[in-house]
């Protein structure tokens, strides 16, 4: 069952406490959060947060496409390299 | 291995009696493997003339000129196929292949050594550039941005990255 609409999306508070203060010091720095549960607000958007996989901080830049969806869905708990072959990455 | 040998897939065996393989593609788009044939072995000495005939559960049923028989299917079980690097198309500014950025060396904008790339990842998000950090037993994880990588320089091997705060 989906969450109720009137609750709004949960987030937990230190990581909007963490953003506003990063949004403020306009410092390029790693938010380094370990609430995989948190919905990504549009408020988030352009910060980069460290989301911790139980192991280490993925660093998550975020997107206006991302809002919604969960830190922890960016943030995989198991790795795979798989081939490089023609993959491509792009600098955005 | 030569360096601009680059791996594009593997044949998983023989696919019935008639000589066909299963072939299972690397390529991002996984029907390219076609377009890079002839391609190679290991070593570049033996070419293979692929063709694919049609999809099936992890990969290709393919058609390869040089294997007319199942017993010559089954022997090639388990071989990887090579392409070479200048097979693959040219791209536009700011898009790299992965194979191209791995084993770069990572200098911070004051040219201090940062590492090696050791992948290219992508969770989702921005690209992520694993760099392997010498003398540490983890890697690190930097954004591929012109914010956090403003310089790449391919044919000097090596990446300026202005990486943020708290990651090295």
């Amino acid at each position: 069952m989906s969450r109720s609409v009137w609750k709004g999306p949960f987030v937990d508070s230190y990581v909007l406490k963490k953003a506003e203060a990063s949004r403020e010091s306009g410092r390029n720095e790693v938010i380094k959060i370990w609430s995989r549960r948190s919905t990504i607000l549009p408020q988030f958007v352009g910060l980069t947060f460290g989301v911790y996989n139980g192991q280490k901080h993925i660093p998550v830049n975020v997107t206006e496409e991302m809002i919604g969806q969960k830190f922890g869905e960016y943030s995989p708990t198991r790795t795979y390299y798989g081939h490089a072959a023609d993959k491509k990455a792009k600098r955005k | 291995m030569s360096s601009d040998l680059i791996c594009v897939g593997s044949i998983s065996g023989a696919y019935g009696v008639h000589g066909e393989l299963r072939v299972k593609s690397f390529c991002a788009n996984p029907e390219d493997i076609e377009t890079y044939a002839p391609l190679s072995d290991e070593t570049g000495a033996r070419t293979f003339s692929l063709a694919l005939i049609r999809p099936i559960k992890n990969g290709f049923v393919t058609r390869i000129a040089e294997v007319a028989t199942k017993e010559e299917a089954d022997a090639l079980k388990g071989t990887q196929l090579f392409a070479r690097r200048d097979q693959l198309p040219n791209l536009p500014d700011d898009e790299y292949y992965h194979t191209d950025l791995m084993d770069l060396e990572v200098f911070d904008t004051g040219g201090t050594p940062l590492g090696r790339v050791k992948s290219v990842q992508n969770h989702g998000a921005a690209d992520l550039l694993e760099i392997l950090v010498p003398g540490a037993n983890q890697t690190v994880l930097l954004p591929f941005t012109l914010q956090a990588v403003p310089t790449v320089d391919l044919s000097a091997r090596r990446i300026i990255a202005n990486p943020p705060e708290g990651l090295f």
